[in-house]
Formats: C-alpha cells, structure tokens, sequence
C-alpha cells in the first residue's frame, strides 16, 4: 500500500514536472522543473528496489545533468527570453502525432496491466557491481571511453572560441 | 600373336612419322629401311595370325577393344553412359587382307628402293607409302565403322599425296585432285550410311550391328539405304561405274604408287568394306541386287575401254577396274569366298603386272606403247613376269586368275543368265587386252629405236619382288583352291554369309540349273586361248596395219571408247554446269537479290528511320525535356522549398509521424 | 491495488509522449535537449521495471539503465558544448533561426 502511494506521488511528480519542463516560457524554470522530474523519476526507481539507480540518478541527473543545464541557461540567457513563446508553429500537429503515439503506447503497455511482482526486491548494489566488473566488463570500459571522449569533445569545442575571444 | 594384332597398323604409322621428322632428304637416306622393317614386322604378324587361324591355334574372329571416349547421356528420358569403343576385328577376310596388304606393300617399298632412286624426294615418298600403308591397315583392322571411315578418308589423303606426287609436272595435282574429289562423292554416301546406322542401330560395333541386323532392329528399308549409301563409297574408292573415271588418270603417280592403289590397298578397300559388312547387304536384298549390277556394268565398260588406250598403265588401270567389277558382281550374287578369293590372286598378279610396267617405264622412260616393242630380249625377267601376271589375268589354268575368275562366274550363272553372258564377254574381252599390250610391249621389232636400243634389264632389287610376285600368281590360286582351304577360312569368320551361300547353292542347285564347272573352265580356257591368237595375229607381228585397218574401219566405236564412253565428258559437263549454274546465282545474288531486296530494304528501313527521327524530335524528346522540367522548376523547387526547410525539427516531426504510425498499426 | 507493470509502463508512455511533444515544439536548443533527457528517463524507467517485474533475479535491466544514464550524460555534455558553440559563433538559440541544412 505504501509502495503504491509512494509511486503514485513520485509519478504524479514526474509526470506534472516535465509537462511544465515543456509548456513554460522561462528556461530557468524549465530547467528546475527538469530536476524536479529527474528527481520523481529517482523516487520511481526507489519504488522498484533499485537502490543503486536511485542514488545514481539523483548524483547523475539531478546533480550533475540538470545543473549543467541550468548553467547553459544561465550562459546563454536573455532578457527578452522571459516574454517570448518557447513553443513554435507546429505545436499543433506535434500535439496530434503524440495523440496518436500515445494511443498506441496505452494500448501497449494496457496488456501488462496484470504482471505483478513477486516477493520484495533485493539489494541490487553488489550484484550490479558483480555484473560491471564481470560479464559486462567490456562494455563498462567501453562507455568510460565513451565519457572520455566526450569530455575531450566538450572541451575542444568551447576551447576554439575560447581561443578566438583571447 | 593374334593379340598383337594392333600393332600391324601402327607400326608403319611409326614409321611414316618417324621417316618425315627424322634425317635428312638424301638419296641414300636409310631412312627407307624404317618402313620396310615396320612393314616386314607387320607381314610376319599377320602371316602368323593366318597360319594360327588356319591350325586353329587363335580363334576367328578375334575381337579386341579399347574404350576410346565415353560421355554420359539422356535418350528420350533413359540415362546412360554412352561408352564408345575402339579395337581390332579379325575375322578371316580381315586377316587374309592384312597379310595381302603388308605383302603387296612389302614388295612395293623394296620395289620402290631402286624405281624411286634419285628422287628428289626420295625420303618423303617411302613416308606417303608408309602413311597409306598404315591408313589402309587401320581400315582393315577395325571394328568401329567411324574409325573404319577415319581410316577409309586417310587412305584417301594419302592416295592424293601420292598420286600428286610429282607436283612439279603439270597433271600429277590435276589427277590427285580428281580422285579425292571423285571418291568424296562417293564418301559422301558412306557418312550418310553411318548417320543412319548409329541413328537406328545406337552403335558402330561391326559384331553388335550384325547383332542388331540378325535382331531386326532396323526395318528393311532403312537397310536398303545403307547398304546403298556404304555401296556408293565403295564405288568411289573401288572405282566402280560412274565413279571409275579418277583411276586411269591416277596413272600419273610413281608406277610403284600404282601398284599400290590398284593391286591390294585401296581400291580393294570399297570391296573390302562391302564384304565386311556383307550382313547388311544379305538383309536387304535390294541393295544386294545393286551391288551386282554396279560390278556388272564396270567390269563391262572397263573392260571395253580397255582395250584402246596405247599407254601401257592405262590398259593395267581399266583393266583392275573390269576386275573390281567382277568381284563387286560376285558379291553382289553371293559369291563371298569368290569374291574375296579374286581380290586376293588379283592383288597379287596385278600387282606384278604394275611393277612389270613399271620395270619397262623404268627402262625406256615412256608410257606409250607405240614408242615400245621387242622388249623381250632386252629384258627377259620382266618379259617373263610380265607374261605370267598376264597369263593370270586372262584366266589361263594353272595360274592363279583361272580359279578365281571361274568361282566368280559359277556364282553369277546360279544368279542371272545375262550377267554370266556379259562377264563371259568381259573375261574373254580381258583375254585379249591383256595380251595386246604384252605382244604390243615385248614382241615385234623396236618401234623407237633409240629408247629400245638403250633399254636394260633392271636392277635385282626390281626383279626380285617380280619374282616373287609371279610365284605367287602362279600358284596361289591353285594353293587356296586346293580343298575349299579359303573358303573354310574366310568362312570361319562369317558363318552366315557361308550358310547362305551355301542355301543358294542348294536350291539352285536342285533347280538344276548348276553349271558344270568342267564345261565353263574348258570352254572359257579355249575363248581366252582363242582370243590371245587373234591378238598374236593383229599386234603380235612387226606389223600393224592389219590393227590399223580395223581401227579405221570401228572407228566410231574406237572413239567411243577412247572417249571413256563419255563418262569424263559427262562429269565435266556435270562440273562445267555447276560453273555456270554458280555464275548464274553470283548474277542472281548481285544483281536481283541485292538490288531488289537488299538495297530495297535498306531504302525502305531509310524512310521509316527518317519518320521516326521526325517523330522522337517532335514528341519523344519534347515530352522528356518537358518531364525534366516538371521535375526541374515545377515541382522541384515547390517540393524542396516545402519539405527541406532545415528545419531540424520538422524533419523530427516527419520522423514522429512514421514512429507513430508504427505505434497505432500494431496489432 | 497493487502495482503492476502496466503501471510503470504508463509511466515511462507519459514521460515518452511529454519528451517527444517537448522535442517537436520547444524553440531553444536548451528546450529540446531537456526534453531528450525526459525521453532517457522514460526509457530507464522502462528497463528498470522489466528489471523487477520479469526478471526479478537478475539486474541486466538496472545496468542498462546505467549505460544509458552514462550516454545521456555524455550527450548532454557533448550537446552543450555544440549548443554553446553555436550561441558564440552565431548568437542564436532558437532552432527555426539554425537552418544551415536548408536544402
């Protein structure tokens, strides 16, 4: 019972979140909003037992992802921002193909409607952990490159102009 | 050694190969020596394959093959393997021809040693004699039809080589020319008798093709015209009426080359074929019936042309094609062993006969007769020889031609009265020619003085194979007669042939309308005897001018003949109109065809072309370049300026649309 | 009423259908990576349902929620730099004023 409360909160949460994420006009909202929906997000994951995804989730995404995104905001933030539409002239018909995705989506996930869960979750931190340092140890080295490169393109991306300003 | 029998043909071959690549071209070239030897070793195989056939010591026939290629396929939905196979067949015809092929040849080759001495292609001519002597071998030895026709063709390459041999001279080519060309006419029948052979009877096998026949495999006519079709290259090759006309003309080879071509090898090789697959004929008694009125009419006409001609060659060359004739008739009678029997002493005292000439020729270098005349004190061994060959030819007891030629004609009265009737006439006929020619050559005074006056007896290496030669013209006929001996052998090999010769004798027999064969060999004996007076008396004196009057007074009839009854006449007017009728086509083609519906077309195809040109260029290419500029500046430039906005997001939202679509169809 | 699969299903659906709306009509480029990383969350929370509904004894589903996490953090960080790029070279934020793709 309390685990149903609790994730209809987190759900409520989330869900109310990103609908302001893309319906307001002022980005810093926006990008608070976004925390606010990671965060919902994070308590979802708590519902479901997976401890681990729920810390990385806050440290990830609500520490590190929506932080960046407010600090872009705030970089490239503009008075006149404040009081122009943030949606363009096509909203309309986004609106009618999201309808459309959505029927099918519901009528998708309507069929799972009777899988429950069987017995209470278990600590996932150590068997995850047993599984990056194992199995999936390939892929786990994989996607620190991944994050190096990234990093290296962050950087010489800005650094050029950085460079053109000096 | 009957299973060695394969090497009799390849040997020579060897040797012919050997002698045209090995040494150089010299008068002294040993080279020659190759072939005698490789011919020698062939006699003595076949010498011994006789006398172990004869003492029953090898068992005739004797059937030997060797897969030669083999291929699979799919007849009318059966699959097989189709395997054709290659090999030797002896039976006793076959083994008597070997022995009388190496022989003939054997004494040919050594003969030619001292004719040919001189020549400026002496090595190469014993490398043509070699090659021949081997084709003909091959044809002899083989149980395969196609290899037989192999053989039969190389046989005729190699008579053109050697015919044409002195090519320098104006007529030798001419005449080689003329037999090839004259005996692939009659080839041309042979290769359709194969085709329909193998289309009905699957194979080429002589033994399973007798089996096929014996079977009833192939329906009666379809016998008839193969037997036709292997007769009418028979008669090219033998030299049978109409196709004779290549054979006085083939004189004009080395005298030993004629020897060759007219004695044994190769105009035996038609007769020889005939008797090899004699089952056919006896199937189709139509065909039969043609085999014997070909021989008929060629031992008459020949027989007749021979006597006019005053080259001494020519008279030996229509005269072995009256004799073909004859033998061609007796099997075409039935007379199997007769035939057979007259192609063996026949070899023999032709080519003794062809050698003597040669000898002469050797000595007086002409061919003409009248150039000749009391010879035979200058060269008594020729004389001699020459004498006994001529004996034997006319059918004079004991020589070997008496025995032969009186089978023969026993066989042809048991047939048809008006064919003992002309061949009578013939032999008679033959009688007389022969001795015309050996009185015209040897008895009376010198005619040319100088050339008689230098004429010598020629060298032993010449005389000795004459010898020889007359031995066996003396006594072969006599010895094979002696107790049915060639009958049993030959027979051996083809028991049915003996049982229905032996069928057709019993009933006419019993018809009693059997000749006594005393009667027949006295009467013939006292025409011939008769018939050589009579040529004493017209060419046997110094003087002529009783032969002159006769011939002034015939002269109508000597024309006829010396004209070859018009046969060479015939066939260059049959060659003269296909000229005419090519020109005539060439005019055709040029002026008619290629004016009217070449040309014509080309016009036509112009005219259509130009109004299609019309057409593509005012509507075709204007459509095209109309599309190009729908799709260019119409429809081009809207589509793009709607759709490929850069807008990142529509192009997001198309994809949306796509994702959305995915995700209401699915079921 | 217990929690079902369906539940989270509908869940990650809405999160899917909000990042997607969010991505075909925000103007700022900042508005369409937020709404990218609305889109990865609904896909985590996809897997990490799967996770616990069907597969309750393993934790493939929560490790590759993990991967995911790790590349949508590298595509922030690399989608920044880009965007930042842009708004320094071009001074514009707004996606209709980017169309360098016009055909």
């Amino acid at each position: 019972m309390i685990e149903s409360i609790a994730f209809y909160m987190m759900a409520g949460v989330a869900l109310g979140s990103a609908l302001l994420v893309v319906t307001l006009r002022n980005t810093v909202h926006c990008a608070l909003f976004l925390g606010l929906s990671l965060a919902g997000v994070a308590g979802v994951f708590g519902t479901l037992g997976a401890d681990f995804l729920f810390a990385s989730q806050i440290l990830i995404y609500v520490g590190g992802i929506a932080v960046l995104m407010i600090f872009a905001v705030m970089l490239m933030g503009r008075t006149s921002d404040l009081t122009l539409r943030q949606v363009n002239q096509e909203w309309l018909a986004g609106l009618l193909v999201c309808a459309i995705t959505a029927v099918g989506l519901w009528r998708a996930a309507k069929a799972c409607l009777s899988a429950t869960a069987s017995g209470s979750p278990a600590a996932s931190t150590r068997p995850l952990g047993r599984l990056m340092l194992g199995d999936y140890a390939v892929p786990f080295e994989l996607i620190s490159l991944v994050l190096t490169a990234a990093l290296l393109g962050a950087i010489f991306f800005t650094r050029r102009e950085a460079g053109g300003r000096k | 050694m009957i299973e060695y029998v394969w090497l009799v043909p390849l040997l020579p071959l060897a040797a012919s190969l050997i002698i045209l690549f090995v040494g150089r071209e010299s008068d002294h070239s040993p080279m020659p020596y190759v072939g005698i030897a490789a011919i020698g070793a062939g006699l003595w195989i076949s010498l011994r394959v006789i006398f172990d056939g004869a003492v029953g010591a090898a068992v005739l026939p004797f059937e030997k093959d060797w897969s030669w290629y083999s291929f699979a396929a799919d007849l009318g939905g059966r699959a097989f393997i189709f395997d054709m196979r290659a090999g030797v067949l002896i039976d006793g015809a076959a083994a008597v021809m070997l022995a009388v092929v190496c022989l003939v040849s054997l004494l040919v080759q050594v003969y030619s040693l001292g004719y040919m001495h001189g020549d400026t292609r002496f090595k190469r001519y014993f490398a043509y004699i070699s090659f021949f002597t081997a084709s003909m071998l091959g044809l002899v030895v083989s149980n395969n039809l196609i290899v037989t026709f192999a053989c039969w063709e190389l046989v005729g390459v190699s008579s053109y080589l050697l015919i044409g041999f002195w090519f320098e001279q104006k007529a030798p080519p001419y005449a080689g020319k003329k037999a090839f060309i004259t005996t692939k006419l009659g080839d041309l029948g042979f290769f359709l008798a194969l085709l329909l052979t193998f289309t009905y009877a699957g194979t080429y096998n002589i033994v399973r093709l007798k089996e096929a026949v014996a079977m009833g495999y192939l329906p009666p006519v379809v016998l008839t015209f193969i037997g036709l079709g292997l007769l009418a290259g028979a008669a090219g090759k033998s030299a049978q009426a109409p196709l004779f006309i290549w054979l006085p003309d083939a004189m004009e080879g080395p005298t030993p080359v004629s020897a060759l071509i007219h004695a044994a090898p190769m105009v035996a090789a038609g007769l020889y074929l005939v008797a090899r697959v004699y089952f056919i004929y006896l199937a189709s008694p139509a065909a039969m019936e043609a085999v014997a009125w070909v021989g008929l009419a060629t031992a008459f006409l020949a027989g007749t042309m021979a006597l006019v001609p005053y080259d001494i060659k020519r008279v030996l060359a229509f005269s072995t094609v009256s004799q073909l004739g004859f033998m061609m008739c007796a099997l075409g009678v039935g007379g199997y062993t007769a035939g057979l029997f007259h192609l063996t002493t026949h070899a023999f005292f032709k080519a003794l006969l062809f050698l003597c000439a040669g000898s002469v020729i050797h000595a007086v270098h002409t061919n003409d007769m009248r150039s000749m005349g009391g010879l035979s004190k200058r060269m008594p061994v020729t004389f001699l020889t020459m004498a006994v060959g001529s004996l034997a030819l006319a059918g004079i007891p004991p020589f070997a031609g008496f025995f032969s030629k009186d089978l023969i004609l026993e066989k042809v009265f048991e047939h048809s009265h008006l064919m003992f009737a002309v061949l009578v006439f013939t032999a008679c006929l033959t009688a007389f020619y022969t001795f015309r020619m050996l009185f015209l050559t040897f008895l009376g005074d010198g005619r040319d003085h100088d050339r008689v006056a230098h004429a010598e007896e020629s060298g032993s290496v010449m005389t000795v194979p004459l010898l020889i030669l007359a031995a066996l013209a003396v006594v072969s006929g006599w010895l094979f007669e002696h107790g049915h001996a060639f009958a049993s052998f030959v027979g051996n090999g083809g028991a049915a042939e003996a049982a229905a010769e032996a069928a057709g004798h019993g009933t006419q027999a019993a018809a009693g309308h059997a000749l006594n064969p005393m009667v027949l060999a006295v009467g013939l004996t006292a025409a011939a005897v008769l018939l050589i007076l009579l040529a004493y008396s017209l060419y046997g004196g110094p003087d002529l001018s009783r032969a002159a009057r006769i011939k002034e007074r015939f002269l109508p009839v000597f024309n006829v003949l010396e004209n070859r009854w018009g046969f060479d006449a015939f066939f260059l007017f049959l060659v003269d109109a296909s000229d005419r009728l090519a020109v005539l086509c060439r005019w055709l083609d040029t002026e008619v065809i290629d004016r009217i519906f070449v040309d014509g077309w080309g016009l036509i195809c112009r005219v259509f072309a130009e109004i299609s040109h019309l057409f593509d260029a005012l509507f075709v290419d204007q459509a095209v370049d109309g599309c190009g500029y729908v799709s260019r500046d119409v429809a081009g430039r809207g589509l793009r300026s709607l759709v490929a906005r850069g807008q990142v997001q529509e192009y997001l939202l198309y994809l949306a649309v796509g994702v959305s679509l995915f995700a209401i169809l699915n079921k | 009423m217990t929690l079902t699969l369906g539940h989270y299903l509908f869940l990650g659906s809405g999160l899917f259908i909000i990042g997607i709306f969010g991505a075909l009509t925000r103007r700022s480029v900042i508005g369409i990576l937020m709404s990218i990383e609305l889109i990865f969350n609904a896909a985590n929370v996809n897997l990490a349902a799967f996770n616990r509904f069907l597969h309750p004894d393993g934790v493939t589903g929560q490790a590759f929620a993990l991967f995911i996490m790790t590349v949508a953090a590298a595509e922030v960080v690399v989608g920044l730099a880009l965007v930042l790029a842009i708004y320094r070279s071009r001074d514009k934020i707004y996606m209709e004023d980017i169309n360098i793709m016009r055909g």
